[in-house]
Parts: C-alpha cells; sequence; structure tokens
C-alpha cells in the first residue's frame, strides 16, 4: 500500500518534470517565431521626460515609422527621472529587457559609445540627409567616422524670468536689459540681490533647485565659460581652478552667501510656484509656465568679461545595440530625427538639423514664446553655444568632483583652494 | 521484508518532504545563494557595469580597497551611524516598552503613534523630513528653534548635522518595532519574580539593573543583533536625504556600494566592499552571539 503511494509520488514528479520541459520546449518554440513577428512589434523607449504632450508627440512618430513599413509598433515609453537616468539605464541595458531606444545625456556621450551599447546609425540614417545635421552636433555622438546616436534636442539653457516681480523690484527685466546690452552678471547679480530685498522673495533658484549637486555642471558652466574659464578641455587641460573659474564660482557663492539672494542647498522654494524671481530653462520647460499665475519672459544668459558663452544641453537618441529589435530600432531612430520630426519636435526641443533650424517656421513653433525671444534666447545661441564637457569616465568624475564640490556651500568657504580639489579630482581622469 | 518497508517508507517520507521544501529552496538557491556566490566571484574580477566586461584579477580589488580613502571614510561613517542608531534605538524602544508595559493611561495612544513611522513609506516619511529640516526659515524645525532664539543649522547640507539628523530620523523611523518586541518581552517577565523583590525592599533603580534588566537581557541581546545588522545595512534613509553628503559625511558603506556598483559602474570593486561588509557584519554578530552567555544570565 505504502510502496504504491511512492510510486504515485514518484509518478507525479515525474508528470511536473515532464510538463515543465514540454513548456520549456514550447516557450522555446515561441522565442524562434519571435524572429519573424507577425503581430504587432513591441518596443521602449527610455526618455527621462515623463510630460504626457512630449511622450504623444514622442508616440506618433513612432506610428508614423509602422505605416511607412507596413508593420505594427506598440510603444512602450519608459520615463526616469534625470537624476538617476544613467544610472537605472545602464543596469536595464546590461539585463535581458532593456529598451530599444534611449535618450542619451551628452555627459555620457562617450561612455555609452566606448561600451558598445549603441548600435551603429551610418545606415538607417542614409535615407534622412545626414548632412543636414550640421557636424558640430553631431561630433559628440561619432566615433571613426561612425555615428552611435543623433541628436534631437540641441537646447540653450536661457534666463526664465518672473515679470510680476521684477515690476514690483522696480528692476528692469533682463529683456529690458539684454536689448541694451547690459545683460551680464553683474546685472544679475544685482537685480537679484535688489528683488530679494525689496520683495522678500528669492531673485533666483538654480536648474530645478538641483544646481549644487545633480546640475551643478548646468549651474556653474554659463558663468565660469563667460569668464574665459572651463571645467576641463577635450585636449585634456584642466581649467576649473584658473582665475577666471574662481572669479565665476566666487560670484555665484557670493549671491548665495552674501547676498542672500540665490535659494540655497536644501530650499524647496521653486521658480515655477512663484517663490523666485528667475531660473535657468530649456525651451522644453516653458510649457510648465502655462498655467503659471504670473507674467514671465525668456532672456538670453548674461554675459561675462568675455563675452557670451551660451551653454547648450545636448541630447540624442540612440538604439541598443544588444536590443531584440536592433536593426529595427536603428531605423526608426533615423525616422525619428529626420527633418519632418525634427520640425515638429522644434518648438519643445530645438534641432541641430540646419534646414530646420534657419527656417521661420522654428522661430514660430513654440506657442509660448514670441518670435524675438525664440531668436534671442535660442536661435542665437544655439550658433555660439557650446555644449557641457563629457569624458568616457564622466561617471567616475561626476560622483567623485561631487564630494569635493559639496564644501562650497558653506559661508566660509575658500573657494580658490576648493576648486584647486576638484581640479585635483578631474586631473585624476582627464589625460 | 519489514527492514525493506522500512526503507521505503523512510524513502517515501524523504520526496514528499523534498517536495514540500522544494519550492523554497529554489527560491533561496536563485535570489539568496546564487547572487552571495556571485558576489565573491565578482570581487575577484574587473568587472564593470556600463561596458559589460569582465576580466580575473585576483585580489586587485582588495588591494585597491585598502587604498582607497573613501573606502575608510565610509567605514569610519558606518560605525558613526551604527554608534549613534543602536544605542539611541535599543534605549528608546526599551524604556517605552517599561512604560507602555505597565498599562498607564494613555498608553494605546502612545502605542499608535510610536508605530506610526514604522508602518510608513520610507520615501515619504523623507519626503516630509526633507522639508522640515530645511535650513535657514525656510524648515518648520529651524522655524520653531528660531522662536525660542536659536538660528537653526541646514541640517542635510552641514557635515555633522547632516549625520546626527539622519541618525535620529533613523532611530524615530524604525523606534516601534522594537518596542514592540520588547513590549512582548516586559509583558513576560515573571510576576512572582518582580514581586519578591519588591517585598524584599528593592527599589525602583535597583528593580530595573538587578531583576528586569536580567530578565529582558536574551531579548535586548536579540534586538541588539538585528539593529546593529540594519544600521550597518543603511541604505533608504541616505539615499533619500542626503545622497550620501555634504562631502561624503553620510556616505555609508552600503551605499559607498552602491556608488561604485551602480554609479561610477565598477562591479568588481563594489562586490569586494559587499564582501567586507558581510565579514564585519558576521564577525560583529558572531562575538555577540558567542559573549550572549556572558552577558546574559538567562540565556540557554
Amino acid at each position: 500500500m505504502k510502496t504504491n503511494q511512492t510510486k504515485g509520488v514518484v509518478r507525479l514528479l515525474t508528470f511536473l518534470l515532464v510538463l515543465s520541459l514540454a513548456m520549456g520546449m514550447a516557450f522555446a518554440a515561441g522565442a524562434k517565431e519571435e524572429a519573424a513577428p507577425s503581430g504587432p512589434v513591441s518596443m521602449t523607449i527610455a526618455t527621462w521626460t515623463s510630460n504626457p504632450d512630449q511622450i504623444a508627440l514622442l508616440d506618433s512618430f513612432v506610428q508614423g515609422f509602422a505605416a511607412q513599413k507596413g508593420i505594427e509598433i506598440d510603444a512602450t515609453f519608459e520615463s526616469i527621472p534625470f537624476a538617476e537616468y544613467n544610472t537605472k539605464l545602464s543596469l536595464e541595458l546590461q539585463g535581458q529587457n532593456g529598451p530599444d531606444l534611449f535618450w542619451v545625456l551628452e555627459t555620457a556621450a562617450p561612455a555609452f559609445i566606448e561600451s558598445g551599447l549603441l548600435a551603429n546609425l551610418n545606415d538607417g540614417m542614409q535615407a534622412y540627409d545626414p548632412q543636414d545635421i550640421s557636424s558640430d552636433a553631431l561630433e559628440l555622438w561619432s566615433k571613426d567616422g561612425n555615428v552611435y546616436a543623433i541628436p534631437f534636442s540641441t537646447s540653450p539653457f536661457f534666463i526664465l524670468y518672473n515679470e510680476d516681480l521684477f515690476a514690483k523690484a522696480g528692476v528692469k527685466t533682463p529683456e529690458q536689459y539684454a536689448a541694451e546690452g547690459a545683460w551680464d552678471w553683474e546685472a544679475f547679480k544685482m537685480a537679484s540681490k535688489t528683488i530679494k530685498e525689496k520683495t522678500g522673495v528669492w531673485g533666483f533658484q538654480t536648474v530645478d533647485g538641483q544646481g549644487y549637486d545633480a546640475r551643478i555642471l548646468h549651474n556653474l558652466a554659463p558663468i565660469v565659460r563667460s569668464y574665459g574659464g572651463d571645467f576641463w578641455t577635450d585636449d585634456g587641460q584642466v581649467l576649473i581652478n584658473s582665475d577666471a573659474s574662481v572669479a565665476a564660482v566666487q560670484l555665484f557663492h557670493d549671491m548665495v552667501y552674501q547676498d542672500v539672494s540665490v535659494v540655497p542647498p536644501g530650499n524647496q522654494s521653486d521658480f515655477f510656484a512663484g517663490n523666485a524671481a528667475m531660473t535657468v530653462g530649456q525651451i522644453s520647460r516653458v510649457s510648465k509656465l502655462n498655467d503659471a499665475a504670473f507674467a514671465w519672459g525668456i532672456a538670453p544668459m548674461p554675459s561675462g568679461p568675455e563675452g557670451e558663452s551660451p551653454v547648450i544641453g545636448q541630447a540624442a537618441i540612440g538604439a541598443h545595440s544588444k536590443g531584440k529589435q536592433a536593426a529595427l530600432a536603428s531605423e526608426l531612430v533615423a525616422y525619428m530625427t529626420n527633418k519632418d520630426s525634427v520640425a515638429a519636435m522644434s518648438g519643445i526641443w530645438p534641432p541641430a538639423r540646419k534646414s530646420v533650424l534657419e527656417s521661420e517656421a522654428f522661430l514660430t513653433s513654440n506657442k509660448s514664446v514670441s518670435k524675438e525671444q525664440m531668436q534671442n534666447a535660442v536661435a542665437a545661441s544655439i550658433k555660439t553655444g557650446r555644449v557641457l564637457p563629457s569624458h568616457v569616465k564622466y561617471p567616475q568624475i561626476e560622483v567623485e568632483s561631487k564630494m569635493v564640490f559639496d564644501k562650497l556651500w558653506q559661508k566660509n568657504a575658500d573657494v580658490g583652494a576648493i576648486l584647486d580639489d576638484v581640479a585635483a579630482v578631474y586631473a585624476k581622469y582627464i589625460k | 521484508m519489514k527492514q525493506h518497508s522500512l526503507k521505503a517508507n523512510h524513502r517515501r517520507d524523504a520526496i514528499i518532504g523534498w517536495a514540500f521544501i522544494t519550492p523554497q529552496m529554489a527560491g533561496f538557491v536563485f535570489f539568496v545563494l546564487l547572487p552571495l556566490v556571485s558576489v565573491f566571484l565578482y570581487s575577484v574580477q574587473e568587472k564593470n557595469l556600463l561596458f559589460g566586461t569582465s576580466v580575473f584579477n585576483g585580489l586587485e580589488n582588495y588591494r585597491l580597497l585598502l587604498a582607497d580613502p573613501l573606502f575608510s571614510n565610509s567605514l569610519v561613517n558606518t560605525l558613526i551611524f551604527s554608534a549613534g542608531v543602536v544605542p539611541l534605538n535599543l534605549v528608546f524602544s526599551l524604556l517605552l516598552a517599561l512604560y507602555l508595559g505597565g498599562g498607564k493611561m494613555g498608553t494605546r495612544f502612545v502605542r499608535g503613534i510610536i508605530f506610526l513611522p514604522v508602518v510608513t513609506s520610507g520615501v515619504a516619511w523623507a519626503i516630509v523630513w526633507k522639508y522640515l529640516l530645511q535650513g535657514g526659515d525656510a524648515g518648520p524645525i529651524n522655524w520653531f528653534l528660531s522662536l525660542i532664539g536659536i538660528e537653526g543649522p541646514n541640517w542635510l547640507f552641514e557635515k555633522g548635522w547632516a549625520m546626527a539628523s539622519v541618525i535620529v530620523n533613523r532611530v524615530m523611523k524604525n523606534l516601534g518595532m522594537n518596542v514592540l518586541i520588547f513590549m512582548g518581552a516586559v509583558l513576560n517577565m515573571p510576576g512572582d519574580v518582580i514581586e519578591a523583590a519588591r517585598i524584599d525592599g528593592a527599589k525602583r533603580f535597583t528593580l530595573f539593573f538587578k531583576i528586569k534588566l536580567p530578565l529582558l537581557m536574551p531579548t535586548v541581546m536579540m534586538v541588539a543583533i538585528v539593529t546593529i545588522i540594519g544600521s550597518m545595512r543603511v541604505f533608504d534613509t541616505i539615499k533619500l536625504m542626503t545622497d550620501g553628503g555634504p562631502e561624503g559625511s553620510t556616505m555609508v558603506m552600503v551605499y559607498y556600494i552602491y556608488h561604485q556598483a551602480f554609479r561610477m559602474f565598477d562591479t568588481g570593486f563594489a562586490s569586494a566592499l559587499a564582501v567586507v561588509l558581510f565579514l564585519i557584519v558576521l564577525v560583529l554578530t558572531a562575538l555577540q552571539w558567542f559573549s550572549r552567555k556572558r552577558i546574559s544570565f538567562y540565556e540557554s
């Protein structure tokens, strides 16, 4: 009797084993079928925007591409927060379910190209007039004559300001200063200080309030470069502790700790909620002001002793070289950055395509911004602007230098000495 | 014949037993044992998460680790964090358990309040505290301090204050769980022993240190071990509140492992760090475990 029970258990286990093997074989057969899909193709696209209008626009390109190819594409957009973007993306790309297409930040470009995670796009982009894309804009995304990602956004940073607060403080607006040719960092500093003193509202908030940590380069680069300094250069020079860089960072430090006119580290006051008179933004952020309870405007970044030095935030889109749909994804990348797609995006993400950038339509592409503002704060800056420095070891540089940069955010910080320490960190990696 | 039947029975029981534990064992093997073994294997490789490369490099990661100032910094920070969290947590949770176990008025309400942070989402908790701890006069805590003439610091952005803030925050968040465990022990203390001590004239101080504390010692030891291990592995509080800053002053070991593995993509080096942390926790736990009979007379 008991022997029969044992046999029963053994039979049950044998049955389960056979069942699992059969299921495994069935899945394997299914996997083979995926090579030639008959239904919709699933594609995942990673971005750092979660704006539903922007996602809808990107999805319309995907559907346009699918219609052109005569296939169905079921696109999933994965929004990863900016501060965590590189970390989460690289983790996903090394797994089995990484996105097929993904945005790439300019600072991470060399590391991503070197990693081999980006597919070669040379063939895919041939159909869409690659000569129209500015070679300067493509430089960062190319290696040895091969293009690994295509910039869809070449977006300069500019000043967003709260017109009501300027009026209340009796200060000329940045646009008025700019029209007089007097919009420099001293005028910026004075305006910020006066507004804080007369209205009690902060004069300036750094980019998304992250100018002391995740976006420290975005925050300091416009001042540092217009003073004639820089962080490091492509030929391996470290300039963050040069006299010009120190003077520029000192100006910002004085605004935070002497004038007390800048939203300090940790303080959650927000420009978009009306709690600061100025911030730094890009054209893609203007939609956040659609329902603003105050009048606002945009102006170019102030100039320094070395003139204007606008900073361009560049972002590109690439295809995952190890993805299941790598070839199709490469074609989709090229389609998403063709002239029509770029023209449709230009009101949000200024283009790298010369034909679109130089068109009249570009200047009127964003309904919230006037033609003059688009010309002065965006188009003009694209021509003269530069992207942030990048390096194949950027992730290491960012993490290690942040610990040293942290020392700056104290009232009695010795700016020159701290920037010497930052330079020492840079020198470890920049050769 | 009988022997044969016994053997068959034994085999049958074994098969049924294995069938029952197989799902649990499979989970343990795939999600605990294999990752653990992988960490040891990765620690002897030069492995880059972004590039997907891995090359055997022997003990090079361990050599680099010993020369890395950020490693020693993270080790010191972890010890400071544990030295702050563990005593505060044990003392306050034990005192609260003794008070709440006494059945005095309002204990149910206090019990609820103390346990509330434990069931609150860690992210929500951190966001609220980041708001409360803002510097200048923006933060409600500094505003309150200014009412009594104290100028509060920028809690999360000044060295020293940032570590103190995360320690207190962590203690408040997890206090309720230890209070609950201690309360179970307090309510199970033999009443006759305490009563006898009282009749013998033991005062409150003597009663606590000579009678109650020795009776509670096995629980204290268990809670101490769990709290030490938890404090050595702290991650969420640091990630959400300070990001390891300012100047790396709250960069504890687990957060440094995260930095190395997922921000600097050096998985091999991060694995070596993880092995060192594993050994530290193992040694500390073993020390406590083997010394428990010297400290606690009621350990079996």
